[in-house]
């Protein structure tokens, strides 16, 4: 039943944060609780109760992108074992909209860090690289329910793709010459003036008193 | 001693009042309209209730409704728009952006889970149980709450249970003593009056006032009433209005006692736990009973488990493989009055009762929809699906197809393949794949 006020000094630190008003936050706590089992840390476990992210063919990556050290901004590397609210909400916050009210440079970073989280999806040793391995990784994940295609199928679509964002970023190979993988850099070159904003947001809802209606 | 006399004479003018204001009355199916002024005193407290909430609170922390819209506006579009492609496309580093989207958009909010616990309320209704959100607000509000408990838990709590033992051994006795006449005509009269009368009773004895709509298309003898389910009380709403044949297993205990009363004055079609597991030895045994046309319609819960009626969920084809005609019917709490979902996993059957017997009331519309049969082109699981949305839209509820199931087992394999399928056919095909020429 608590009173608003002692939340009010978290929440607004929270607030500054994450860019989340302090309604979503409530929200987003109640959800917290729910899948904490109203514990104050979520494990990998947790993520195990949700029937519609059971469907999702890259649900290992998603959860293993909350625990990811480097989307949490805690280290360059590793995985941590269990997450508090503040981190639940950072996680989240990189699916935001992009507000009308932003400018270049906020738009720019609101981009790059997009992105960023996408590539750390991608580089799963943290190596700082997406190899042909990892991605190889990722189309066998999306496409491992498909009876009809078999592993090598999914390694030519992998191997095209690759050889593809090599041409963009590298320009013209010489014979010999080895493509490492594909480096933050030349990632966000793959995405120069693609507008990526529409497809990485989640449509948080403002929570406006609505009033009742007698 | 005078103490014991006293306390005889309490007990003895209190069994007195109730059994000629309630019991009698209720028997003969006649109201003195005394539920009804309770629930219009009931509704003007809790609009004042409201009233004052609402100028009580402050500007910024008003009302917090939590819509069942939830904290996000989920991106509907299907596979094929959310990644813009066509058939044959290649791969693109960009389709994981529509599944991480779809990912948190399920972290954030589940359609599932929420089902499984109790809706949240607009307007407090003055019970302990419902405050979640609501602060203190002023003096008065807080006394007229006190006041509610007393009234409740004092009051009503006592005189509830006394009803329920009477309406519960009313009917043990009631159907033994019928089940000892011949099978004819008038046992089957004197069962079903047995059978409404106790009904009515426990009726009273939650407080209940139920509202039918189109009593004409009331299931009729040789058919199969289909409903949603949110609490066990559902059975005595509808038995209220009519007899039905009921479907289950055995039970022990109470429940058990009642059961085998039950059957002996009327046919109904209890099973043995084991019985249940084979689905064939259970189709036809309801087969055989809607093929006599002289007994009572079944009646059978599709979703099989409790859902907290603001959904419905999917209904189970088996109920809908025996043929017949389906008479769908439509329940609706208004949770304003009291909750009448069952959440087991939570609360056991007394703890929930006692729950029940504390709230204001359950107040609830039965609508009776026209009768349906499986078309020629349907199969068992279409015409599932077509009674599932004629429930929820005369209900008011939303339409999952998901399965009940879900509250304590996890989602099948089969359907967490499908969406892989789906991704799959979009890159290449059914089998032929589109390489990049090299």
């Amino acid at each position: 039943m608590g009173s608003s006020q002692s939340m009010s000094e978290e929440v607004r630190e929270l607030v500054s944060k994450t860019g989340f008003s302090s309604d979503q936050i409530e929200q987003l706590h109640r959800r917290f609780k729910q899948l904490s089992g109203n514990q104050l840390t979520i494990r990998k476990e947790n993520f195990n109760n949700i029937p519609d992210l059971e469907l999702n063919p890259i649900r290992s990556k998603i959860i293993r992108a909350f625990f990811d050290n480097r989307n949490l901004r805690k280290a360059p590397n590793g995985l941590a074992d269990e997450i508090n609210f503040e981190d639940f909400l950072t996680i989240m916050s990189y699916f935001r909209p992009i507000e009308t009210n932003m400018d270049e440079e906020q738009l720019e970073h609101c981009r790059k860090e997009k992105l960023r989280f996408l590539f750390h999806m991608y580089d799963s040793d943290s190596d700082g690289r997406i190899t042909l391995e990892e991605y190889r990784n990722v189309v066998e994940e999306l496409l491992s329910g498909n009876p009809h295609i078999e592993k090598e199928s999914a390694r030519s679509i992998a191997d095209g793709a690759m050889m593809e964002a090599a041409s963009v970023c590298v320009g013209q190979m010489q014979p010999d010459q080895v493509y490492e993988g594909i480096t933050f850099d030349d990632f966000l070159k793959i995405w120069q003036g693609i507008d990526i904003e529409t497809k990485m947001h989640v449509r948080f809802l403002n929570m406006e008193t609505i009033a009742l209606c007698h | 001693m005078e103490g014991t006399e006293l306390a005889v004479q309490v007990v003895g003018t209190w069994l007195a009042l109730v059994l000629s204001l309630i019991l009698l009355p209720s028997a003969f199916g006649v109201s003195l309209g005394i539920s009804e002024v309770y629930m219009k005193i009931l509704v003007k407290t809790l609009e004042w209730a409201t009233l004052r909430i609402e100028k009580g609170s402050p500007k910024e922390s008003a009302l917090k409704i939590s819509a069942s819209g939830g904290i996000i506006q989920r991106d509907e579009s299907p596979m094929e728009k959310g990644i813009s492609g066509h058939r044959g496309r290649d791969f693109e580093l960009s389709d994981v952006f529509y599944f991480s989207k779809k990912g948190f958009e399920a972290i954030v909010e589940d359609e599932v889970t929420q089902r499984f616990s109790s809706e949240e309320l607009v307007s407090w209704n003055l019970l302990t149980r419902t405050n979640t959100n609501f602060h203190y607000i002023s003096p008065r509000l807080t006394m007229v709450w006190v006041l509610g408990v007393l009234v409740r838990y004092c009051f009503l709590l006592p005189l509830r249970i006394t009803l329920a033992f009477f309406g519960i051994s009313l009917l043990v006795i009631g159907t033994t003593m019928v089940g000892q006449l011949p099978n004819s005509s008038i046992k089957n009269w004197l069962s079903e009056l047995v059978h409404l009368t106790c009904c009515r009773i426990c009726v009273r004895a939650l407080s209940g006032t139920i509202h039918y709509h189109n009593k004409q298309y009331r299931p009729q003898k040789g058919g199969i009433c289909v409903a949603n389910h949110t609490s066990p009380i559902d059975v005595l709403i509808l038995t209220t209005d009519g007899c039905y044949a009921m479907v289950g297993q055995v039970h022990g205990g109470l429940m058990g006692v009642i059961q085998r009363a039950m059957v002996k004055a009327c046919p109904h079609v209890w099973f043995e736990r084991s019985e249940m597991k084979d689905r064939h030895l259970v189709t036809e045994r309801l087969r055989e009973h809607i093929a006599d046309k002289k007994k009572l319609p079944i009646l059978i819960f599709p979703e099989g488990t409790c859902i907290n009626n603001t959904s419905v969920m999917m209904f189970k084809k088996g109920s809908f493989e025996i043929g017949g005609t389906i008479y769908p019917v439509a329940i609706k709490y208004n949770p304003q009055f009291g909750d009448a979902f069952w959440n087991s996993s939570k609360y056991n059957m007394v703890n929930y009762l006692l729950r029940m017997m504390t709230s204001w009331a359950i107040v609830c519309d039965v609508w009776y929809l026209p009768p349906m049969t499986r078309e020629e082109n349907e199969d068992a699981v279409q015409f599932a699906n077509r009674v599932k949305s004629a429930i929820a839209v005369q209900g008011g509820l939303t339409e999952l197809p998901w399965d009940g199931g879900l509250k304590r087992a996890k989602v099948k394999e089969t359907f967490k393949e499908e969406q892989q399928k789906n991704y799959s056919k979009m890159l290449v095909g059914n089998g032929s794949i589109n390489t990049e020429s090299s």
